[in-house]
Formats: C-alpha cells, sequence, structure tokens
C-alpha cells in the first residue's frame, strides 16, 4: 500500500555528533589487510618448505600455504577452540570417518610440533569442508593436533590423495619447524 | 441502565457517514481488533522462532507493514492480516469514537470513560515508542568507562578529519540514505564540512571484505585492492549482521577516485589525504554519546546452583557527570532511570567466563519519551474500574434504601 517515494541522488549530510571514549586515536592509513585482516604479526612461525605457495593469513588461518601440482592441496596452521579430541574428531568428521574416544586418541602416532608432541592424524575419502561446501571425493587428510600454553595448535594439509601422500614427509619436518613467537 | 439522552425515530434512515461512524466506534470492530492483535501475536511468537525476533517484530508490527502473510515452519500462511501497528491504530479510533464520543455521558458513565481514556493513553503510547525511541546497547569492562551506547541494526558511513593524532566532530551518514543503495544504485553525498564528496553503491545488509586470494569472486563482485564483498545470509539474530559497502571519493574538480570498501565487519577505517590534510572515513554501528558516563566499579553475576542458568547480574557503577558522581546499582528488573535515559542490565560477557576473570556488563540503553505511559494507564484504568465500581455500589445501596423505605 505505501509504495516507497525515489530517494534523492544527492544529500547534503549535516549531521554530526562529538567523539566519544570509542573513538580512539585510528590506525591511518592502514592496508586493506590490516583493514580487513586486523594482519598482526602471526603468534606462529615456521619455515615455508620448498615448492609451498604462501598465501596471505586470514581470520582463521595464521600460517597459509598452497602444494602441489593441482592447486587444490591447502595447508594451514590455526590456533582452535575445544580440546585435542575436539579437533581430531572434527577432522575426522569432514571425512566421515570413526570418531574417537580418549583411548583410540592415545594410539594416534605422536608427532613433533612448535617444540612439543601432538598427535598426528591422517584421513581419506570423501571430504566435505566446513560452510556448506560440495563434497570433493579422492582427497586425504594429515595434520598435527597440540596443546601447548593453553591452547590448541592445528596444522592441517587436505588436497588430493596422492598429493597428499607425497607430501606428507614435508609436512612432517615443517610440522618440526613451527615455532610460537615469544 | 438509563435511557438514551437523545431520543431517535424508531427505523429512521442512517446516512452513510452516521454509517460508518456506527460501524468506526462498534463493539463489533473492537472485538474484531483485539483478536486480531490476539493472533498476530500468536504468529509472530512462532515466526520469531525460525526467523529471529527483529526481523519477525519489523514485519508484523512496523509502521511501514501494513498487510502481512505470516509463516510457520517456513511455510506461508494464506491469511492475509492487518498489520499490528494498523490494528493497533483502527483500535485508537474505535475506542476515541465509541469509547469517548459515542459512549453514554452522564455521572453513572464516568468510570467507563475514564478507563478508555487509559487505554487510549496506553495506544498512543506505543505509538510514540515505536516513532520516538531509540535503543542501543553499551558493554562497558570492570573498572573501565563508557559515554557511548551503540545502536543494535543501523549501520552509518562516518567522516573525519584527524588533526594531531586525534578525530575532530565526526560527520554522519545515517543508514536509511545508504540501505536502498544495492543492485546498482548509487548516491551522492555532499559534506559542507570537507574539500571532498562521496559517491557511496553496492550496499549489503550482511557482508564480509575477503580476499581474492583467498576465495575469488563467484558473482562479479566489484574488487578493491585485492579484496570484495561476499554477502551472506541474513543472521538470525539481527544484530550479528555486519553492513558493507562501496565508496568513491568525489574530488572538488569532480573526479573519483578508486572503488574502497567500507564494512562494519573492518578494524580500521579508510584514510585520505588532501592538501597535507587527513581524514578518515569509516562504517560502523550508530554511535549514541550519552550526555554521562558509566564507570563499571564491580559487575557479579550468579547462577542457579549447579548450573549457568544466571539468577542475577548486578552492576556497581558510578555515573560521572559534569564533575557530579554518584553510585548506582543496576540489576535485572532494577533499571537506572535518569535524564530520559533507562539502562538496563541486559548481559554479560566474555561468555564462559571463569571464576576470577575480568568481565564485562552489557546494558540495554533506551530512550523512550513514553516510557512510563503504560504504567500510568494502567493507574488511570484501574482509577476508572474504582469509579465505576463505586458507582455501581452507589447506585445498589441507594435503591436498597429507597426500596426499604416504600415498605416502611
Amino acid at each position: 500500500m505505501f509504495s516507497s517515494c525515489e530517494k534523492k541522488k544527492e544529500v547534503v549530510v549535516t549531521e554530526t555528533r562529538a567523539t566519544t571514549t570509542r573513538d580512539q586515536a585510528p590506525k591511518l592509513f592502514a592496508t586493506s589487510d590490516e583493514r580487513f585482516r586486523d594482519a598482526k604479526p602471526s603468534p606462529v612461525k615456521g619455515d615455508t618448505p620448498e615448492g609451498w605457495l604462501s598465501l596471505p593469513a586470514s581470520q582463521f588461518r595464521l600460517l597459509n600455504y598452497r602444494f602441489g601440482e593441482s592447486g587444490m592441496g591447502e595447508v594451514w596452521v590455526s590456533l582452535a577452540n575445544g580440546t585435542v579430541l575436539d579437533n581430531v574428531n572434527r577432522w575426522l568428521g569432514q571425512f566421515t570417518a570413526t570418531k574417537l574416544d580418549s583411548a583410540g586418541l592415545e594410539k594416534l602416532p605422536p608427532a613433533t610440533i612448535a617444540g612439543t608432541t601432538g598427535k598426528w592424524v591422517e584421513a581419506a575419502g570423501d571430504y566435505v569442508g566446513g560452510m556448506g561446501a560440495e563434497p570433493k571425493p579422492g582427497f586425504a587428510l594429515a595434520g598435527v593436533v597440540t596443546s601447548i600454553n593453553g591452547q590448541i595448535l592445528t596444522l592441517k594439509m587436505v588436497g588430493p590423495k596422492a598429493e597428499v601422500e607425497a607430501a606428507k614427509p614435508v609436512l612432517e619436518t615443517f610440522a618440526k619447524s613451527l615455532r610460537m613467537a615469544e | 441502565m438509563d435511557d438514551s439522552e437523545t431520543p431517535t425515530l424508531p427505523n429512521a434512515p442512517r446516512s452513510l457517514p452516521g454509517k460508518i461512524f456506527d460501524v468506526l466506534s462498534g463493539f463489533g470492530l473492537a472485538t474484531i481488533l483485539l483478536l486480531l492483535l490476539g493472533l498476530l501475536t500468536w504468529f509472530a511468537t512462532l515466526e520469531q522462532i525460525d526467523n529471529g525476533l527483529y526481523p519477525t517484530l519489523k514485519k508484523y508490527f512496523y509502521w511501514k507493514s501494513v498487510f502481512i502473510l505470516p509463516e510457520y515452519n517456513g511455510k506461508m500462511i494464506p491469511l492475509p492480516l492487518l498489520s499490528g501497528y494498523w490494528a493497533g491504530a483502527l483500535l485508537l479510533l474505535n475506542l476515541i469514537l465509541g469509547g469517548v464520543i459515542r459512549i453514554r455521558k452522564g455521572w453513572k458513565h464516568a468510570g467507563n470513560i475514564i478507563s478508555h481514556l487509559g487505554i487510549i493513553f496506553m495506544l498512543l503510547g506505543a505509538g510514540v515508542a515505536q516513532h520516538f525511541s531509540e535503543r542501543g546497547n553499551m558493554a562497558v569492562g570492570e573498572d573501565e568507562a563508557s559515554n557511548t551506547a551503540e545502536d543494535y541494526f543501523e549501520y552509518v558511513v562516518e567522516i573525519a578529519e584527524i588533526k594531531d593524532g586525534k578525530s575532530g566532530p565526526i560527520t554522519v551518514i545515517r543508514g536509511k540514505d545508504i540501505d536502498d543503495l544495492s543492485d546498482g544504485k548509487t548516491r551522492q553525498f555532499r559534506l559542507p564540512k570537507y574539500p571532498f564528496a562521496l559517491e557511496i553503491g553496492g550496499y549489503l545488509k550482511n557482508a564480509q571484505p575477503v580476499g581474492i586470494t583467498e576465495r575469488a569472486p563467484d558473482r562479479d563482485q566489484l574488487k578493491a585492492d585485492g579484496y570484495y564483498l561476499m554477502e551472506k545470509p541474513d543472521e538470525n539474530n539481527a544484530e550479528a549482521n555486519t553492513a558493507g559497502c562501496y565508496a568513491k571519493v568525489i574530488f572538488s574538480d569532480g573526479k573519483k577516485s578508486d572503488p574502497f570498501i567500507l564494512a562494519g565487519a573492518s578494524f580500521h577505517p579508510f584514510s585520505l589525504r588532501l592538501d597535507d590534510r587527513i581524514f578518515t572515513v569509516d562504517m560502523r554501528k550508530r554511535l549514541w554519546p550519552m550526555p554521562f558516563t558509566v564507570n563499571l566499579d564491580k559487575f557479579t553475576a550468579e547462577f542457579h546452583p549447579g548450573t549457568m542458568k544466571p539468577s542475577k547480574f548486578v552492576s556497581e557503577i558510578t555515573r560521572i557527570e559534569k564533575g557530579s558522581e554518584a553510585k548506582v546499582i543496576i540489576q535485572m528488573n532494577e533499571p537506572m532511570r535518569y535524564e530520559g535515559l533507562t539502562f538496563f542490565q541486559a548481559s554479560y560477557g566474555p561468555p564462559g567466563a571463569a571464576p576470577g576473570a575480568k568481565m564485562y556488563s552489557v546494558f540495554e540503553v533506551v530512550r523512550n519519551p513514553a516510557d512510563k505511559w503504560p504504567e500510568y494507564s494502567l493507574y488511570i484504568v484501574a482509577f476508572g474500574m474504582l469509579v465505576t465500581f463505586l458507582t455501581k455500589l452507589g447506585s445498589f445501596l441507594g435503591a436498597a434504601s429507597r426500596k426499604k423505605h416504600r415498605h416502611v
């Protein structure tokens, strides 16, 4: 019943407000990375393996890489919530693999990462990543989950099965090279 | 019941305006409207489970919504209903025409008229609240202070000049001037205090800036400095939406800059240097400066034993205004009312805070000129009913006394 009036093409703006406690000294001339990712130095550093393409960090990926000839292989390092078991099971769930209990977690092989010992995780099959992504058949996962300084550190590699298999030794070396920033 | 004071000829034909008046002032319309309001409340209660509270309130009770089709479990119910605002407006008219003008006059009906006036006052209060109230929230940490509330939903574009590293007075482009700028529409904004203007377009109600290397654009979205705005579905909790848009600076010679992104999800503003002057342009939820500062001295949260269900939140604050201080306690069901503002204890954080962790308190801040009108209307209605009761009692006792004397 009420049709909206055609709004003006040009508006003269006169409304103002006073500064408040919320208007701290703004960061001037921030780059787009800083504006949209608040790109602070990563709390985790690592030695980028040869042949891996380093990508900008994102909200959930502190270190972010591509590997493999297909261009579909991804590796990333994150700090996650929950427990080591929660995160292992979340990864297994993405491949519809059987989830583990505490006893099952203990049986996973150990892996050195960032000066600690974490758990090495592998899975293969149809990969269903988060956020409603389409399943990717013939994919595999390899990675490490550990608890360090009260946080959960994860190193995750996902890609076509053959490429992940070939890259596992490199992943292992990369995990050892990770270190928490001081 | 008294006879009507205005005798009418039996079977006298009623004029058209008269008939309209009879309908608009009649009991029938009042009954239908009250049933309709009940039905709307029921449907809205069910629909807000799926669609969220704020969008449902807007659909059912906002003045711009005239007819609505309810939804249940994601399916539309083919039952057009007059919206709550307009049902209430019609009820207000009905009460004025029937409950005050048409109703029989005389001292025996004074109580009814007073009660009707009380309900009219309450309906007027609802209209005033819808058109003139403001709401926002203020989060304050323990031992921290704030003098600002933030609107729940409205995103604005703010422009400021920076001098000595600090913002000067901030120019605000309101949400109503930008939230229609989707589907290729743009609008130019003249800024009298600044040596440039802005052109804004590509508005999205809920969006996230995404790097093109992180996720490639899939709908030919406009790119700006390696980023684009990725549209997201509306959040069920509408407060969690983060708006975004594209902007260009229009220089004094008419030339335009490359587009840049303004996003509610951004961490820092866009900066611009013109002739040794520095300006920032930013998008954020509308800030609402308060006339005083609130310092949170202590926050206490208590829970029902063995549960994480809160039983009590108590905020002990100091209200600071022009050098004077006042200690106030704000807790559930005991808000602070001061200078036309009401501070309700809304929630706290961080979520799942461990005992001993530093906490913050979140207040809902409301400026509603009709804040106390529902309370006053109840007093008026109650008084009217008391008058009606005493009138009836007096008539009954008087009649009983006259009857007794006749038999003596």
